[in-house]
């Protein structure tokens, strides 16, 4: 699938890679995916930042994932967290780094899946980071949606916006 | 600015079982960073593999394999 991948969406795929990894995240996951499109300067990049949104502000969101859902069950991960340190240390509830390459969730497949789908729905033979951002926008994640909430950026408009530019 | 806790709660219902399965990972997670915390810090107090397979409910040989190769301990 990659061979029809432009230098564009291929530079996605590998930033995600390093996305993930300062995260500290074990996987390559949709939102790392939909970052790395963010952070770049392609067709997908610049209709994200048209479409109003700020891609610092998008990762700091990111982050805050877990600690929202968390909380969501009522638990407070800051808590948590001061706590594990007053006895382990500074950082040591951290997620550790993980040495080599990171795979890709099932979810981040899928949107590659769908990027294909979405190229060969749009009658294109190559693939770039638009469709990438249509693959990942196509799996609903639920970090990637908190993300785009945060900032009012309706997923529906962002889709017609990667559409029409397509066709443009 | 919302916080990110509004932000979820726009982008998905509090009864969005994709919010709730999110949430169960994430305790997930977090257990297994502090069953990593906690195991390191038993061993080192000296219990045995056995006496840590105990406390957490689950077979000497599951905390072993889990555990041993993060400490090089044989």
């Amino acid at each position: 699938m990659f061979e029809r991948f432009t230098d564009q969406a291929r530079g996605v795929v590998v930033r995600a890679q390093d996305v993930a990894r300062a995260t500290g995240a074990d996987r390559i996951e949709p939102i790392h995916l939909f970052l790395a499109v963010a952070i770049g300067d392609g067709v997908g990049g610049t209709v994200l930042r048209d479409a109003g949104l700020d891609a610092d502000r998008a990762r700091t969101a990111a982050q805050g994932t877990e600690a929202t859902v968390l909380a969501a069950l009522g638990v407070d991960l800051e808590l948590v967290r001061s706590r594990v340190e007053a006895t382990f240390g500074d950082g040591a509830l951290d997620p550790r780094s993980r040495p080599g390459h990171l795979r890709f969730s099932t979810a981040a497949k899928r949107s590659l899946q769908e990027t294909l789908r979405s190229a060969v729905g749009l009658g294109e033979r190559r693939l770039d980071d638009a469709h990438v951002l249509l693959g990942v926008l196509a799996v609903r994640d639920v970090g990637v949606a908190a993300v785009l909430a945060d900032q009012d950026v309706d997923p529906l408009d962002l889709r017609r916006r990667l559409i029409a530019c397509r066709a443009a | 600015m919302a916080s990110p806790t509004d932000a979820v709660a726009t982008a998905a219902a509090a009864d969005d079982p994709a919010v709730g399965l999110r949430g169960v990972r994430a305790l997930r997670d977090l257990a297994d960073r502090l069953e990593v915390l906690q195991v390191h810090a038993a061993r080192d107090r000296g219990w045995s593999w056995q006496e840590v397979a105990e406390a957490l409910g689950v077979s000497r040989q599951a905390v072993h394999k889990k555990h041993a190769r993060s400490r090089k301990e044989p």
